[in-house]
């Protein structure tokens, strides 16, 4: 097969701004970034509340996210289309194919890296730091906060490998979204479609702004870890 | 009508099985220095840790001003008037002023005078040539005393140091103690853990020994 011919296409894509290609782009960073923004908050809650409590069925819940983390995207799009579908019990919403149901999907992707980023890394927070705090008078709440903003790393980097995982995710994405041109296609779900027509060009475009994507977020990490010094 | 400033009474402390603290009684006065020495693993700073309600003991009682709790209930608002010392203290990833800020500003001080307290202090604790590098690359005399001026500055009415002087070199050792002497001077309860002997025989200190549980005065 000649690979020659299909990069060069992608190339002049890229370099021309093709609008499909540009539209593509954006509403895969979009669809990722609001997800990411939605679901961040309450996960890294939960994490902090999984690493300084102690509840009952705290490891029954434990055990649940770390299961929720091996499950495969497509299984997750399986239940979730099963949910939205218009006999599912949350059919009437009309979410199926929908921009929204994508973001779901993602968000129930996410949570699972979230909580058990943000575990690891509070647990793995020196047990000084909420000591000393509450030594020198913070509520609680504050010396909580104080230890969240002393692992702030772990926690960007939570936030980078979940932004990671569901800007590349494909099996969820297309059963929920339906890969919809304009509505619901983004890069993974492109990427996937045009390989199989056998239109690579618009597939390797693709393909490198994802990979320029991961290569940024990761830059933008080592930039942040090399400031803070990784602990 | 006690002149104590802080009592404890009957303090209790299992561990493993063992009473690491079997009864402490301790009375502390205000403006008073005391050291507590003793063998490593004696409970000295299992003991500084509950005073300062950073551990639960099994029984005993303490009394603040006239208030009293039974631990191992210790109430929050204590946490403003007693402040501990960590042997080897935990500086915060900012500034250095922003460690001797921290105090200041969870207790809900105005910036202007939080600024002017931390300036004082930093000038108590001689940092004024640190101020610029960041506190996880100070000596640990200097962390040492960053923690201090961290603690001073919110003028506790009882301060209680855990092993200052452990793991510093002469000069980190010099300079700590000379700020301890002035600790002392300026009117502060303080209550040092602690085997240095140059602290241990600071003028005008009273020294307990613990042992065996128990605390034991010394001359």
């Amino acid at each position: 097969m000649d690979l020659l011919e299909p990069t060069r296409q992608a190339f002049a894509l890229l370099l021309r701004g093709d609008p499909e290609l540009l539209q593509i782009i954006w509403l895969s960073i979009w669809l990722s970034f609001t997800a990411i923004i939605l679901i961040s908050p309450p996960s890294i809650a939960l994490g902090v509340l999984l690493a300084k409590r102690r509840f009952p069925g705290q490891r029954v819940l434990v055990v649940l996210v770390q299961a929720l983390l091996s499950f495969p995207t497509v299984v997750i799009g399986l239940v979730l289309y099963l949910l939205l579908s218009r006999r599912g019990p949350f059919g009437s919403l009309e979410l199926l194919f929908s921009p929204t149901a994508i973001v779901i999907g993602y968000m129930v992707i996410a949570f699972p890296i979230l909580v058990v980023f943000t575990v690891s890394a509070v647990q793995g927070a020196d047990p000084r730091v909420y000591e000393t705090a509450r030594g020198l008078g913070a509520s609680g709440k504050r010396a909580a906060l104080t230890t969240l903003w002393e692992v702030r790393f772990g926690i960007i980097a939570a936030v980078v490998t979940a932004f990671g995982r569901v800007v590349s995710e494909v099996g969820c994405a297309i059963m929920v979204g339906g890969n919809i041109e304009g509505l619901t296609r983004n890069m993974p779900t492109a990427i996937a479609l045009e390989t199989s027509k056998g239109d690579f060009a618009q597939g390797i475009a693709l393909g490198m702004v994802l990979m320029a994507l991961a290569l940024g977020v990761n830059i933008v990490m080592a930039l942040l870890q090399g400031e803070g010094g990784l602990k | 009508m006690s002149r104590a400033l802080f009592e404890a009474a009957g303090v209790v402390r299992r561990l493993g099985g063992r009473r690491v603290l079997d009864g402490i009684e301790l009375s502390v006065e205000r403006g008073q220095g005391y050291v507590l020495s003793g063998d490593n693993g004696s409970g000295k700073t299992t003991l500084l840790r509950i005073l300062a309600g950073l551990e639960a003991a099994d029984a005993g009682v303490l009394r603040f001003q006239g208030e009293q709790t039974l631990l191992p209930r210790y109430p929050d608002e204590w946490r403003l008037r007693a402040v501990y010392v960590h042997q080897h203290p935990y500086l915060f990833h900012t500034s250095v002023a922003g460690n001797i800020a921290y105090g200041l500003k969870a207790r809900g001080e105005a910036h202007e005078l939080w600024r002017r307290k931390v300036e004082d202090a930093v000038d108590w604790a001689g940092l004024r040539e640190v101020l610029a590098v960041p506190p996880q690359k100070l000596s640990g005399g200097e962390k040492q005393r960053v923690a201090l001026a961290r603690a001073k500055v919110l003028a506790p009415q009882l301060l209680l140091l855990d092993e200052p002087t452990a793991n510093l070199d002469n000069d980190g050792r010099r300079r700590i103690v000379a700020l301890l002497a002035r600790l002392y001077t300026e009117g502060v309860s303080v209550l040092i853990a602690c085997h240095d002997r140059e602290i241990i025989e600071l003028p005008g200190v009273r020294r307990f020994h613990l042992e065996d549980g128990r605390l034991v005065p010394l001359g």
